[in-house]
């Protein structure tokens, strides 16, 4: 498959090697949250985020730590429709998430 | 005694339980299957449903026709940590119950399923439990859940708050004699106990897959 496929559609290039104060960079009027919980495991957490996303290791590891430490993190941005889609991936995997409109973070 | 899971040569994922192991996993999926079920309506409402929808009433058709717009609400607190708001502002989260929901719950049941029938296929008996790699994101999944359900069962609500049960049941609050939660400490020890095997597979899977 093309590497190009394999981007992630919300956030162009986070897939690559980006910081991850560049990565939501895509605009959109809506934000997919992922709040803090003390169930899942920082690995999986982690795990899941390079899994759905196709976040880089440090992308995800640095997303993963703001949910742990400022108890959420903006995971992705876009479409309602693809935000959708993110909290029911999120929620699949036990990840507590939530839509919101982007701007109120 | 459980073995971590391990990368095989063929790069399936293993590792070792004994038949009591086994068996409580399973016990523990099915039994998340069956409050999911339970608390969301979906054997029994979905039969009814049916029923009503094929009514020659046109009020119980149309009844029908808003029962099956509007998702239950969980009522169970671990449910609803299963199934959370999806926004804080109450409308959007009741529109998206009511589009998602349902299928939330399928997939969630598929994946306990899995599960089951992973645990069932590989024996009674101590042995090897073997996976692919799409089944264990499916197993990730399905032990996450089950989890979320013996955390809420723990009252586990803040980083942190295992180590505090674990420290409690350590120092042995029990002695204080009978209290009426007796029964209820004498579960929260299995609880814990089953909570810390499935943190650790599930720890174990991750660390194999990297």
């Amino acid at each position: 498959m093309p590497a190009v496929l394999s981007q992630p559609r919300s956030a162009p290039g986070a897939a690559t090697d980006v910081s991850p104060q560049e990565r939501p960079t895509a605009e959109g009027p809506w934000a997919t949250a992922v709040h803090n919980d003390p169930v899942n495991l920082m690995s999986y957490v982690v795990y899941v985020f390079r899994r759905h996303f196709a976040y880089s290791r440090p992308v995800a590891e640095a997303l993963m730590t703001q949910v742990h430490e400022e108890g959420r993190a903006i995971v992705s941005r876009g479409s309602r429709e693809r935000m959708e889609t993110d909290v029911q991936a999120m929620h699949s995997y036990g990840l507590r998430a939530t839509l919101e409109r982007a701007g109120e973070d | 005694m459980a073995h971590a899971f391990r990368r095989r040569p063929d790069s399936t994922l293993a590792c070792r339980l004994d038949g009591e192991e086994k068996a409580i996993l399973a016990q523990v999926a099915q039994e998340t299957a069956e409050l999911i079920r339970t608390d969301l309506g979906i054997e029994t409402g979905n039969g009814s449903l049916r029923r009503a929808a094929r009514s020659e009433d046109p009020l119980q058709r149309l009844e029908a026709e808003f029962a099956a717009r509007e998702a239950r609400e969980p009522s169970d607190s671990a449910v609803r940590r299963l199934f959370p708001a999806a926004s804080e502002d109450p409308e959007l989260a009741a529109e998206y119950r009511r589009l998602g929901q349902q299928d939330l719950a399928e997939a969630k049941l598929a994946d306990l399923r899995t599960v089951m029938s992973i645990l069932d296929g590989s024996g009674p008996g101590h042995g090897e439990v073997v996976i692919d790699e799409e089944q264990a994101v499916v197993v990730l999944r399905a032990l996450n859940d089950v989890r979320i359900v013996l955390a809420d069962r723990l009252g586990l609500e803040r980083d942190g708050d295992f180590d505090t049960v674990r420290m409690l049941q350590q120092i042995g609050e029990r002695v204080e004699g009978a209290s009426p939660e007796d029964d209820e400490h004498v579960g929260s020890e299995v609880v814990i106990a089953v909570y810390e095997l499935l943190s650790w597979l599930q720890e174990s899977l991750l660390r194999a897959l990297d």
